[in-house]
C-alpha cells in the first residue's frame, strides 16, 4: 500500500517536473511586436477656442462630444502625495495630483509644444514686456471669482519669495533678478524681464492660488506654508481651480477626486466640462502590484515594460484595452566617464592620474562608444521596447539634432582608435603607452534590474577590447554622493530625465559650474580650473540660448552643443525606453501624443457606458 | 502590594533600555552612507541653495551627537519630529496604526482561538491519524514562505475575482452604507489574514501540542487519573492550567509584533500598515520616522513582556511567590 502512495507520488513530481520543462508554457518571442508609433494616424480635434457666454469667458474644447458620469481609476506608484499644496510639490505623484486641482495662466499645446493660454484668456509678448489678459467670469470652487490680484499675490507672494519649492523662483531669476510684476486692471497683469530670457514664458504655467485662501498661511513664513494642505487636509476646505477638486484622500491606499462644477470649460453644446464625475488614483506600491491590478480590472490604464508588452499586444485584440505607443519618453539612459583632474583638499587627485591619461583622451572615450552593443542592450534588457539613443536631448524632444548619425557597434574601429592612441595589445589585454594594464570600476545603483543588467552588458562589450572592468553596483544613496560629492569614481550608469520642450533645462548638467556636471565636477573653491575647451563652449552656448527667444534662432545652439556631446563623448548615451501604455476601450476622446502622453486632456475623456466589458477575459 | 510595586521596577528598568536602544539604532542610521538628499541632488531644477535649506531643516549640518540630543529631547516631550518630505510623524503613523493593528489583532485572535484547542487535541489524541494530519499540515504551514503563500493567493484572487487584488477598501468604500462597508472590508481582509493565520497558528498548535504533552506526561498527572477523575477534568483542569502557561509568555512576544508585524506581508498585499512605511523610511534614511517605529516598537516589546509577567503571577501561584520572595 505505502509503497503503491509513494510511486503515485513521485510520478506527480516527476509530471510537474516535466511540466514546467514544456516549451509551450514559456512564449518564446524574439521579434519586436511593436514596431512604428500607432498614434500617428490619430486625428486630432481642432485647439481649444475662447467664447464668451452670458458675460463669462470659457474655454470651448473641440473635441466630440462625449456623455456625462461614470469614473476612471488609474494608479499611482509609491507613498501617495506628500501634499496637495501645488507651490509645495516635490515629486511627481503630489505635482500630478495638485496640477489636476490648479491650472496656471499658460500651459503646453500638447501635439505642438507652443505655450498657449489656459486660467488665461490670451497673452501678448512685446519686447521684455509680457501682458496677459485673464478671462472675465471664472470663479474658484468656493465661487470667488479669479482676478488679476489672485496672479498678483501667486507671484509676488509665493515664487518670488521662494515659498514652497523654491526651484520655482530659481527658474525665474534672470542674472540674479527676478521679474518685476504690475497689475493694469482686474484682469490684466503685466510682467516686465530684465533681458531676453527664453525659458521664462513657460515659467508662467505655474499654478494660480486663491490669495483669500492662501495667504493666512503664507503670512505666517515659510514652515507654517510649507506645512499647509498637507496630506490629512479636510478636503472639503480646499479652495482650488482645476478641472477637479479633492473629494477624499486614504492614506497608502488612495485619492478621489471629483469633477470641479466651476470649471471653466466647455464643450461644443457649451456643456461645463469636465465629462467623468470621480478620477480615483489607487496608490500601488509597485509594478507588479499595478500589473495584477489591471488584470482584475481594478485600474483603468497601465504603463507596460519590458516582456509585457509582447503578452500584452498579443491579447489586444480580443480585449476590453488598447494600447498605445507614445513613442520613446524624456528619460536617458547613459554611461558617464569621469574627466576629473582635480585633487583633494589633501592633494590627492580624485582619478588616479594613470586612468585620468586614459579618461581625458577623446579616442578613448570614441573607442568606448564604438564599442557599446546597443542593439543588443534593448533587444536583451528593454525587450525591444526602447530606441538608440546618441544625442543628449531626449529622443521626443523638439530641439533634437537629427543630424547626429547613429553609430552602430564596431569593434575593429573601437580598437584602431586605442592603437592610435598608442594602448596595445598583449594576450589579448590591453595596455597603455606606459604599460599600465586598462582596468577601471564602473557603478551603477544596485537594486535597479535594468542598470545593473547594462552594466553587465557593458562590461563584456568592454572586456572585448581587452580592458578589465570591475563592476560595482552600490547603494544609490552612495553612488549620488560619489558622483556629487566625493568624486571618487571612473565610469558610471545614470539615469535622468530631460524636459522635450527646453533644453535650458539641463544647464546644471552641461555648464561647467552646474550642480549636476557630474563628469567634471568642481567645487565652489576652484571653478575654472581644469576647464577643457569643449566645455567653455558649452558653456557660451547655454548662455546664449537662453537669450534667443525664437525657436529658429535657438535651434543651432542647441545643435551645437549636442554635436559636441556626440563628438567629445563625456557621456554616452544609450537608450530611451518607449512608453507604451493600455487603456480601457470605454474610455473615450483619447488622443495621445508624443509630448504630452495619453492623460493630458482629462476633462475632455468620458466613459461609453455602451462598450463591451471585453469579451475574452485578460488573463 | 507586591505587584505594584513589582511593576514601578520594572517600568525604571525600561528607561536606560531605552536609551540604549535609541542611540544604538540612531547612530547605525545615520552612519550609513546614505544620504536623505540623494533623489534631490540628482534633479536638475534643485538649485544649490535649496540643497542648502533641505540641510538646515533635516540639521545634516551638525555634528551626529547633537543631533541625538535635539532628537532625545522632543522626543521625551512627545514631539516626534518631521519626515524628511515634511509631514509631521505623528499624524503618519496616526494613519497607519489602526490598520495594523485591526490586521494583527484578528489574526492574533484567530490563532489562539483555533491553535490552542488544536493544540490540545493533538495531544490528546496523540499518534492518532488525526494527529498525524495536524503534524503535515503544520509542518506545510511552516515551511512555506509568507511572501511566497501571499503572492499565490494575490494569483488567485486575480484569476478567480473572488477577492480585491490588495488594499484595505475599495475606492467607493466612503459611500457605502454600514452593512457593506463591513462586507467590503472583510473582503479585503481575508488573504492577509490567512496568509498571516496559517504561518503562526502551525507555531502555535505545535508549542501547545508540545507543552501538553509534558503535562500530560508528568507524574500529577498520572495521579489524578489514577485517582479516578474523569478524562475531561484532568485535561482542562489539571494539565491545561499547567501547559498553558509558556503560552503566556509568547503571548508577551506577540503583543511586540502586533505594530511592526507583518510587514512582509503587508508589502505584498499593499496593506496600509505600519510594516510597509517602515521599509520604505529606511530605505530613504528618513531618521525622525523610523527612530519613531523603532521606540514604539521597543516599548510594545517591554510592555508586552510586562503584561505577559503579570498574567502569569496571576494564573501561577510558583512565579508569584519568587516574585514576593525577592
Amino acid at each position: 500500500m505505502k509503497k503503491v502512495i509513494f510511486t503515485i507520488f513521485w510520478l506527480v513530481i516527476i509530471g510537474v517536473g516535466l511540466k514546467c520543462c514544456l516549451r509551450a508554457d514559456i512564449p518564446e518571442k524574439e521579434d519586436n511586436v511593436i514596431t512604428t508609433p500607432d498614434i500617428s494616424k490619430i486625428e486630432y480635434p481642432a485647439d481649444n477656442k475662447n467664447i464668451i457666454l452670458n458675460g463669462f469667458d470659457y474655454l470651448q474644447s473641440q473635441a466630440p462630444l462625449g456623455r456625462f458620469g461614470g469614473e476612471i481609476v488609474i494608479s499611482a506608484i509609491g507613498e501617495g502625495p506628500k501634499t496637495f499644496n501645488p507651490c509645495n510639490t516635490k515629486d511627481a505623484t503630489s505635482s500630478a495630483m495638485a496640477g489636476l486641482m490648479f491650472d496656471g495662466l499658460l500651459t503646453t499645446h500638447p501635439k505642438t509644444g507652443k505655450v498657449v493660454p489656459l486660467l488665461a484668456k490670451s497673452y501678448e509678448v512685446n519686447g521684455n514686456d509680457y501682458t496677459i489678459h485673464l478671462r472675465k467670469g471664472i470663479k474658484w470652487t468656493d465661487s470667488k471669482d479669479i482676478t488679476a490680484d489672485d496672479v498678483m499675490y501667486t507671484y509676488n507672494e509665493i515664487v518670488f519669495k521662494g515659498l514652497g519649492n523654491p526651484s520655482a523662483m530659481d527658474a525665474m531669476m534672470i542674472e540674479g533678478k527676478l521679474p518685476e510684476l504690475t497689475k493694469i486692471d482686474n484682469y490684466t497683469v503685466k510682467f516686465t524681464i530684465q533681458k531676453p530670457f527664453a525659458p521664462f514664458l513657460r515659467q508662467l504655467s505655474y499654478p494660480i492660488v486663491p490669495k483669500h485662501y492662501f495667504k493666512p498661511y503664507s503670512d505666517k513664513g515659510a514652515s507654517t506654508f510649507n506645512a499647509f494642505l498637507n496630506p490629512d487636509t479636510n478636503p472639503k476646505s480646499i479652495v482650488s481651480n482645476g478641472p477637479f477638486k479633492l473629494k477624499e484622500y486614504v492614506a497608502a491606499q488612495r485619492v478621489v477626486f471629483e469633477r470641479n462644477p466651476n470649471y471653466y470649460k466647455v464643450n461644443l453644446n457649451n456643456e461645463k466640462l469636465p465629462y467623468i464625475d470621480k478620477l480615483i488614483y489607487l496608490i500601488v506600491g509597485d509594478t507588479n502590484n499595478e500589473i495584477l491590478k489591471f488584470e482584475a480590472k481594478e485600474i483603468d490604464l497601465i504603463g507596460l515594460k519590458g516582456n509585457n508588452v509582447a503578452r500584452y499586444k498579443e491579447k489586444e485584440a480580443n480585449s476590453d484595452y488598447t494600447i498605445y505607443n507614445l513613442g520613446p519618453d524624456t528619460g536617458t539612459l547613459f554611461l558617464t566617464i569621469n574627466l576629473n583632474g582635480r585633487k583633494d583638499k589633501n592633494g590627492k587627485y580624485y582619478v588616479n592620474p594613470v586612468k585620468q591619461k586614459w579618461f581625458q583622451n577623446k579616442n578613448f572615450r570614441q573607442a568606448i562608444n564604438y564599442a557599446i552593443d546597443r542593439k543588443s542592450m534593448i533587444q536583451n534588457i528593454a525587450f525591444g521596447v526602447a530606441e538608440p539613443l546618441f544625442t543628449a536631448e531626449s529622443l521626443n524632444s523638439i530641439y533634437l539634432n537629427r543630424n547626429l548619425k547613429a553609430i552602430s557597434r564596431d569593434k575593429v574601429k573601437a580598437m584602431q582608435l586605442l592603437k592610435d592612441e598608442g594602448f596595445e595589445y598583449k594576450y589579448g589585454k590591453l595596455y597603455d603607452k606606459n604599460g599600465n594594464y586598462v582596468e577601471f570600476d564602473l557603478y551603477t545603483n544596485a537594486g535597479n534590474l535594468e542598470r545593473e543588467a547594462l552594466g553587465v552588458m557593458i562590461k563584456q562589450d568592454l572586456e572585448e577590447l581587452g580592458m578589465k572592468v570591475n563592476f560595482k553596483p552600490i547603494e544609490f544613496n552612495s553612488l549620488v554622493n560619489k558622483l556629487t560629492n566625493t568624486y571618487d569614481w571612473d565610469f558610471a550608469i545614470m539615469g535622468l530625465t530631460g524636459s522635450p520642450l527646453e533644453p535650458h533645462d539641463g544647464k546644471n548638467v552641461w555648464t561647467s559650474t552646474g550642480s549636476l556636471h557630474m563628469f567634471n565636477m568642481r567645487g565652489s573653491s576652484n571653478a575654472d580650473s581644469y576647464i577643457y575647451t569643449w566645455e567653455k563652449e558649452l558653456d557660451e552656448l547655454f548662455g546664449n540660448g537662453a537669450l534667443k527667444l525664437n525657436f529658429e534662432e535657438r535651434k543651432p545652439i542647441y545643435d551645437r552643443y549636442q554635436e559636441i556631446v556626440y563628438e567629445e563623448n563625456p557621456v554616452i548615451y544609450l537608450y530611451s525606453p518607449t512608453r507604451i501604455i493600455a487603456i480601457r476601450k470605454k474610455i473615450k476622446n483619447i488622443f495621445p501624443t508624443p509630448l504630452s502622453g495619453l492623460l493630458y486632456n482629462l476633462d475632455e475623456i468620458y466613459i461609453d457606458k455602451s462598450c463591451p466589458a471585453g469579451t475574452s477575459e485578460v488573463k | 502590594m507586591g505587584i505594584t510595586k513589582y511593576i514601578t521596577k520594572r517600568i525604571l528598568q525600561v528607561i536606560p533600555l531605552l536609551i540604549l536602544v535609541s542611540l544604538i539604532s540612531f547612530f547605525i542610521i545615520r552612519l550609513s552612507p546614505i544620504d536623505p538628499l540623494a533623489e534631490l541632488r540628482l534633479n536638475p531644477s534643485i538649485s544649490e541653495e535649496t540643497l542648502q535649506k533641505e540641510i538646515k531643516r533635516l540639521n545634516l549640518d551638525k555634528p551626529i551627537a547633537i543631533q541625538y540630543i535635539s532628537w532625545a529631547k522632543s522626543f521625551v516631550k512627545g514631539d516626534l519630529g518631521y519626515t524628511s518630505d515634511g509631514e509631521k510623524v505623528s499624524v503618519k503613523l496616526k494613519e497607519r496604526i489602526p490598520n495594523t493593528l485591526l490586521l494583527t489583532s484578528i489574526v492574533i485572535f484567530l490563532t489562539w482561538m483555533v491553535g490552542i484547542p488544536l493544540g490540545i487535541i493533538a495531544a490528546v489524541k496523540k499518534e492518532t491519524a488525526f494527529d498525524r494530519i495536524l503534524t503535515v499540515l503544520s509542518s506545510i504551514g511552516m515551511a512555506i514562505p509568507s511572501f511566497f503563500f501571499a503572492i499565490l493567493l494575490l494569483m488567485f484572487a486575480v484569476k478567480t475575482g473572488w477577492f480585491p487584488v490588495g488594499g484595505l477598501t475599495s475606492y467607493n468604500f466612503n459611500d457605502m452604507n454600514l452593512f457593506h462597508k463591513f462586507i467590503d472590508l472583510s473582503k479585503h481582509l481575508v488573504l492577509p489574514v490567512a496568509v498571516l493565520f496559517a504561518i503562526s497558528l502551525s507555531g502555535l498548535q505545535r508549542q501547545m501540542r508540545a507543552n501538553m504533552l509534558e503535562v500530560l506526561d508528568s507524574d500529577y498527572v498520572k495521579f489524578a487519573r489514577a485517582k479516578g477523575l474523569s478524562e475531561f477534568k484532568v485535561v482542562f483542569k489539571h494539565a491545561l492550567r499547567n501547559a498553558v502557561n509558556p503560552m503566556i509568555t509568547l503571548l508577551g512576544f506577540e503583543f511586540a509584533g502586533l505594530l511592526s508585524g507583518a510587514a512582509l506581508t503587508e508589502y505584498v498585499f499593499q496593506y496600509p500598515g505600519l510594516g510597509r512605511l517602515i521599509l520604505e523610511a529606511v530605505m530613504k534614511s528618513d531618521i525622525n520616522l523610523v527612530m519613531a517605529s523603532l521606540m514604539i516598537g521597543t516599548i510594545m516589546l517591554i510592555l508586552g513582556n510586562l503584561i505577559a509577567d503579570i498574567l502569569l503571577m496571576l494564573t501561577d501561584p510558583r512565579t508569584r511567590k519568587t516574585q514576593e520572595a525577592k
